[in-house]
């Protein structure tokens, strides 16, 4: 289990331009997510989301707030002693093409970590080759081919398999994939999100997924939690397959309503939200950190900040004084 | 040129810098409103070109020989309309685009077949300033990463110059006025964005730039290659419902190159769908999208994650595509991961077999055709 309270996190721009200029990444994020579940973080570039994921897999320092991981304060520890917790949290990130060593093998990726596993386990040298075979069988990879093969010599989809088989080296309780499919062929990626969801099923390890494309998000697991972040703040949080069919913020139906539909396929929304502009971060804002961008608010929205909440009774938790749900997602075309 | 560490992946097309661009002589402007044109090569020039691409095959060198990146290509694209081309890594489709300007780099050659451009003839026959002259008054183009393929070190409104210098435009003043009448169409304050550097401008912000730098010209054909990679849901459908508008209010005929069969179906009018380097299925966007006849493509619209519906129903393709060595060299290309593979596919490729405005190259679409056509007589 890990969780995270009010976590916050600022970068200060250096340089002779922009010195000085303050960036707030992370405006105080609540999250937990427990062993063996699944999380999604989803926003637009710039949201914070992947800063979020590189403190959650300890890569990146936090201002304030405390990462708890299995009950124990991080901030309570030394750097050295936090160590073996973080190595419990691997980073699976975008690009599977500058992720892997091109002058190793695969046999060597997966043997230098395996094997310093082994020395400190008193294991043998034949636990280091079954075991690099088991884990690359387990990712849908045919050992015997990968194995002696450059990174090169694989497609983008073996290579992100090869990355996460390479992360489940040191048996990892969670795995940050960080848009871990977005430069995979298309025809591929639901490949690579039916695996994540199946190590969550096989091994009991949970999968934070962080993607600005909601879609993808179902596919690590149904019974996954949604947080959709702007501007370093979650302002929807609740079960991915509620949020994808009743969103109440403004801001979270502009991310469904910016989907492409198939047309021909499908038939659009009939409420697409399109947020004014584009997310500024040079702008200070008083109330609603959306506000500025959307359709719908009000006096009260520009002055005062709404807080993460049931307000409305809604089954999800959100941050607007107005929470309306509202018809933005493409239905499939009934087969005639 | 610079390249971020994470697009060091990047293929030929790729890495060529910024929007190739794009018109003549200012004195042009005047005309254009007029609806006449300069010379006789811009005569016929009074609305959006069409295109017809034949038989087109383009090769590249390797150790093991000549291979086929696109062979036998057909493809119209009808003036003024928007025809998208969906492909994965491998399919041909950015070498499919580079041939529209005849910019197939080396170690790649233009085999055969022609590309024939309204008003500018086959621009596979074209060399040297002729062709650049052509490229300058008709085809506007922005490439793939067009988002970091500005100039780090100059401001944007310093390329423009240079742009408008490389093309002899003696009114500056007017191609300065006109970046901005684009930026602001596009929502952008066009005096800032001309003072700013790259670093200083998001990176949908970069893309409508580089798609200012395709128009400023006054290119009436523009050639988008993946608009839209790397950027955001929303990001993306703001410059989607800019390029469409854009495309409408200048009559443009466009093309868009993409993995992504969403773009597409968002906002081309014609789609064509590549797989190691051929069309495979092409026709009427929401015809084919509502009832795909080629295997590839209902495996692709399978595969895509969508937000309703059971996830089961969705499902990845078995295998992988082919690369530029693994393409067979006879039968079908797609065979390897088709469900429907007949004997005949391993030996013979799939004849482009229209059905009205739709194109499937596919036996066994063609075998089933057969039948029920048999049966109705």
């Amino acid at each position: 289990m890990i969780t995270g309270q009010h976590i916050t996190k600022t970068f200060r721009q250096r340089g002779s331009v922009l010195a000085g200029r303050e960036v707030k990444a992370l405006r105080g994020v609540d999250f937990a997510i427990p062993k063996g579940g699944a999380a999604s973080f989803i926003g637009e570039s710039g949201c914070g989301k992947t800063t979020l994921g590189r403190i959650i897999a300890g890569l990146e320092s936090h201002d304030s707030g405390e990462i708890i991981i299995d009950g124990t304060p991080m901030s309570s520890l030394r750097p050295r002693q936090r160590e073996p917790y973080f190595r419990r949290i691997q980073l699976i990130h975008q690009d599977p093409y500058s992720a892997l060593n091109p002058t190793r093998t695969v046999h060597q990726t997966l043997d230098a970590p395996l094997s310093l596993r082994a020395g400190q386990t008193g294991r043998s040298r034949s636990w280091v080759d079954g075991r690099a075979r088991e884990l690359l069988e387990l990712v849908g990879l045919d050992p015997g081919y990968v194995l002696p093969r450059y990174p090169h010599q694989l497609s983008g989809g073996m290579r992100q398999r090869v990355v996460i088989a390479r992360a489940l080296t040191v048996d990892p309780e969670m795995l940050v994939a960080d848009e871990a499919v977005s430069m995979i062929d298309v025809s591929l990626r639901l490949g690579i999100l039916a695996l994540l969801k199946d190590l969550r099923e096989s091994l009991g390890v949970s999968v934070l997924f962080i993607t600005h494309d909601v879609a993808t998000a179902r596919y690590i697991g149904d019974d996954g939690e949604l947080y959709v972040i702007y501007r370093g703040q979650v302002v929807e949080r609740g079960h991915v397959e509620t949020i994808i069919s009743d969103p109440v913020h403004p801001y979270t139906q502009s991310l469904l309503s910016a989907i492409p539909v198939l047309h021909g396929l499908e038939r659009p929304g009939e409420q697409r939200v399109t947020p004014a502009g584009a997310l500024d971060e040079s702008r200070h804002d008083a109330g609603c950190l959306f506000a500025r961008r959307c359709p719908f608010s009000t006096g009260r929205c520009e002055s005062e900040q709404p807080v993460l909440g049931h307000g409305g009774d809604t089954p999800q938790e959100h941050a607007c004084f107005h929470p309306t749900p509202r018809d933005v997602v493409a239905m499939p075309i009934g087969r005639s | 040129m610079f390249v971020p560490a994470e697009k060091v992946s990047m293929t030929l097309g790729e890495r060529l810098s910024a929007a190739v661009g794009v018109r003549g002589d200012r004195s042009v402007e005047a005309a254009r409103n007029t609806g006449a044109a300069e010379g006789t090569r811009d005569a016929r020039r009074s609305g959006p070109p069409g295109v017809r691409i034949r038989d087109l095959s383009v090769v590249y060198r390797t150790a093991a020989g000549e291979l086929p990146a696109v062979s036998g290509i057909d493809l119209d694209l009808p003036p003024g309309t928007i025809t998208g081309v969906v492909g994965e890594s491998g399919s041909g489709k950015s070498t499919l685009a580079l041939s529209l300007l005849n910019a197939v780099q080396p170690p790649g050659r233009i085999r055969s077949g022609s590309v024939e451009i309204d008003g500018l003839g086959d621009v596979t026959r074209l060399r040297g300033e002729n062709l650049r002259k052509a490229r300058g008054r008709h085809i506007g183009y922005v490439f793939q990463a067009a988002q970091n393929s500005l100039n780090p070190l100059k401001t944007v409104g310093k390329q423009l110059l240079d742009l408008g210098r490389s093309h002899e435009i003696r009114d500056l003043r007017g191609l300065v006025r006109d970046a901005k009448d684009l930026l602001g169409r596009m929502g952008m304050d066009g005096a800032r964005v001309l003072d700013s550097h790259q670093h200083e401008l998001s990176g949908g912000m970069r893309q409508r730039v580089g798609i200012m730098f395709a128009l400023v010209l006054n290119a009436h054909l523009v050639v988008l290659d993946e608009p839209t990679t790397a950027l955001d849901m929303i990001t993306q459908a703001t410059i989607l419902r800019i390029v469409r508008e854009v495309h409408e209010e200048r009559g443009l005929t466009t093309f868009i190159i993409t993995h992504d069969l969403g773009v597409v179906a968002e906002i081309a009018d014609r789609l064509a769908i590549m797989y190691g380097g051929r069309v495979v299925e092409q026709g009427p966007t929401t015809e084919v999208l509502g009832a795909p006849r080629h295997p590839y493509t209902q495996g692709l619209i399978r595969a895509i994650p969508r937000l309703v519906g059971d996830l089961g129903e969705a499902r990845a393709l078995p295998g992988r595509p082919p690369t530029l060595g693994t393409v067979p060299s006879r039968g079908c290309v797609f065979r390897e991961r088709c469900d429907l593979r007949m004997d005949v596919c391993e030996t013979e490729e799939p004849p482009a077999v229209p059905y009205g405005e739709w194109i499937v190259a596919c036996h066994a679409v063609a075998a089933r055709d057969a039948e029920t056509r048999e049966e109705k007589e």
